[in-house]
């Protein structure tokens, strides 16, 4: 099983790279409108063609799957720190605080994750930050969820009760005893999520609610592919190839994290 | 005690749906600036201004606003859409018919696909099958809908011609949509087939089946198959609410008319009193199928009910 998913990874992995060292072999402006290549054929200067602007597709690709990255990367960072942080606060805190973190928690899972970040994106406005916001909202959950049962379940080792004597602060503890010793589900937890936020901001940006023209997000190709569908087919499919090739990498990196730190995952990933 | 237990999720799901209403409430009031500047623009008559500031009791306190809205929600006025004036209610009630087929032919494609899948792996676990059948099952989750659809629209619609591109009243028109729905759902479902017959296949009753000289055959099905299916029905009733996340972007690329269909027109209009409506609509069927996730767990388990 192990030297299947081995291959498939780098099968995988082969697409976005081949994009972007094509993208910077070829070096085309993503963003030049040229009207008189509307959706022209593939050239020897543009190997994926044009569309529906006259823009070479490559590059948009490219553009596109970096977005897809740095959003992605940025929602698990930011959404990472507020959910470890709220998990840690609940779990050491206990009581009123832990109760009332852990509700809100419970609210925020009791919608559809998407349907949540598509609502908070659409009322907050288009834009790649608001985008992250809406995103962030919903991810953070699954952090604080997972850091708090870990450090509940740390709360009365004796290591922990030896640093509580020395007098070591909260956050210290939290910072030098807790977070080594609770960092492999988080990874784990971490490369699930972003998977899913991956998957997110194309959806939200493919409905329209996320990244905007003129900027390139695979969702939004994806949008404006299937308006062309049936001129230029292709339009569609590199994109949606790309993303899903991303989207393949981060999940079987995240199954290989799991078999190899060997951690029984509570509580769903996404 | 099973009734007392029931009763108490039930009670525990109230708070929930309040908050829920609560974030809902004030999704209205994350619009940057003035929601009347976003939905006029800055140009409108201050007559008309006024009069939607009514319509959406902006001219009311904050603590008013919130608990007329509540009040309103449990009376069954959900307010009015911003776009036709009928009652939010109507507009949502009259869409989840269309989403209740879409869900329903889904999750039993799923379901189809995924015991089959699921049990195949579990019977090669760590054979040539098993990786097929995971192999499926991971790019089942990491296939965009809003790409598989577009994409089998053009394989069996445009190139093949076997279906209707979208819409729903031609005939075999949801076979298409409930495909791209229900993918992902049979993946996850067959992953938990797989993993829950393997644990129930190394449990003590397993063994104990096993010294009896039980054909293996027998225990499969028998045994091993009656504990398997406690998570897996749980997870097909969690699914169940999953489904409506999906279905939103599922509608949106075949048109389907549906509840997801509806919040996605409602969100590009900005008839944020309509957005409200569906986001809540939505978020309380998928409490419901949570709870009922919980219930399931704690008929068909005995052991959940103590702890």
């Amino acid at each position: 099983m192990a030297r299947a998913s081995r291959y498939l990874v780098i099968l995988c992995l082969l697409v976005p790279a081949l994009v972007m060292l094509a993208a910077l072999l070829f070096g085309q402006d993503g963003h030049a409108v040229d009207l008189d290549r509307v959706l022209a054929a593939p050239g020897p200067a543009h190997p994926l063609g044009h569309d529906a602007l006259g823009r070479d597709v490559l590059a948009r690709l490219a553009e596109g799957l970096q977005l897809s990255l740095s959003v992605g990367m940025a929602v698990i960072l930011f959404g990472g720190m507020v959910g470890i942080s709220i998990g840690m606060l609940a779990g050491w805190a206990g009581g009123i605080l832990d109760a009332g973190l852990m509700r809100l928690a419970d609210i925020v899972l009791s919608f559809p994750g998407i349907l949540l970040a598509i609502a908070l994106a659409a009322m907050l406005g288009p834009g790649v930050d608001n985008l992250i916001i809406a995103l962030v909202a919903v991810g953070w959950v699954g952090f604080a969820r997972l850091t708090r049962a870990q450090v509940l379940s740390f709360k009365g080792t004796p290591f922990v009760e030896a640093a509580v004597a020395n007098g070591a602060s909260a956050p210290y503890i939290a910072w030098r005893h807790l977070l080594p010793n609770i960092a492999a589900p988080l990874l784990i937890e971490a490369s699930f999520g972003l998977a899913a936020v991956i998957i997110g901001e194309a959806g939200l940006s493919f409905l329209g609610v996320g990244v905007q023209p003129p900027d390139a997000s695979l969702g939004t190709m994806i949008r404006e592919g299937t308006r062309l569908m049936l001129v230029s087919p292709s339009l569609v499919i590199w994109p949606g190839l790309v993303l899903f090739s991303l989207v393949m990498v981060v999940n079987l990196l995240g199954d290989a994290m799991r078999d190899k730190l060997d951690v029984r995952m509570n509580g769903q990933s996404h | 005690m099973i009734v007392r237990t029931v009763s108490i999720r039930f009670v525990q799901a109230i708070p929930t749906l309040l908050g829920v209403a609560t974030l809902v409430f004030f999704l209205l009031h994350l619009v940057p600036g003035d929601p009347v500047d976003a939905l006029l623009g800055e140009t409108a008559m201050p007559a008309d201004r006024e009069a939607l500031r009514a319509a959406l009791h902006l001219d009311e306190p904050v603590w008013q606003q919130y608990t007329g809205y509540l009040g309103g929600l449990v009376a069954g006025d959900w307010g009015q859409s911003l776009v036709d004036h009928r009652p939010v209610f109507e507009r949502i009630i009259e869409r989840i018919p269309a989403t209740a087929r879409l869900a329903a032919v889904s999750l039993l494609l799923a379901v189809v696909l995924a015991l089959p899948l699921g049990y195949w792996a579990a019977r090669h676990a760590g054979h040539r099958q098993d990786v097929a059948a995971m192999g499926f099952s991971l790019l089942g989750v990491s296939i965009p809908n809003f790409w598989l659809g577009p994409v089998l629209m053009l394989v069996f619609a445009v190139g093949l011609g076997w279906l209707p591109v979208s819409g729903m009243d031609q005939p075999g028109a949801i076979v298409l949509p409930a495909i791209t729905l229900g993918t992902a759902l049979a993946a996850v479902l067959s992953r938990m087939a797989r993993s829950s017959w393997l644990e129930a296949m190394g449990g003590d009753a397993v063994r104990t089946a096993r010294a009896f000289g039980i054909s293996e055959r027998t225990i499969w099905w028998r045994h091993a198959a009656r504990l398997a299916a406690i998570p897996v029905i749980t997870m097909f009733a969690l699914q169940m609410g999953a489904v409506l996340g999906g279905a939103v972007i599922t509608e949106t690329v075949f048109d389907w008319p549906g509840l997801g269909l509806l919040t996605i027109e409602a969100i590009q209009r900005r008839d944020y009193p309509l957005v409200q409506g569906c986001v809540l609509m939505i978020a309380a069927f998928y409490v419901l199928a949570n709870l009922l996730a919980d219930m399931l767990g704690l008929l068909l388990d005995p052991r959940q009910r103590h702890g």
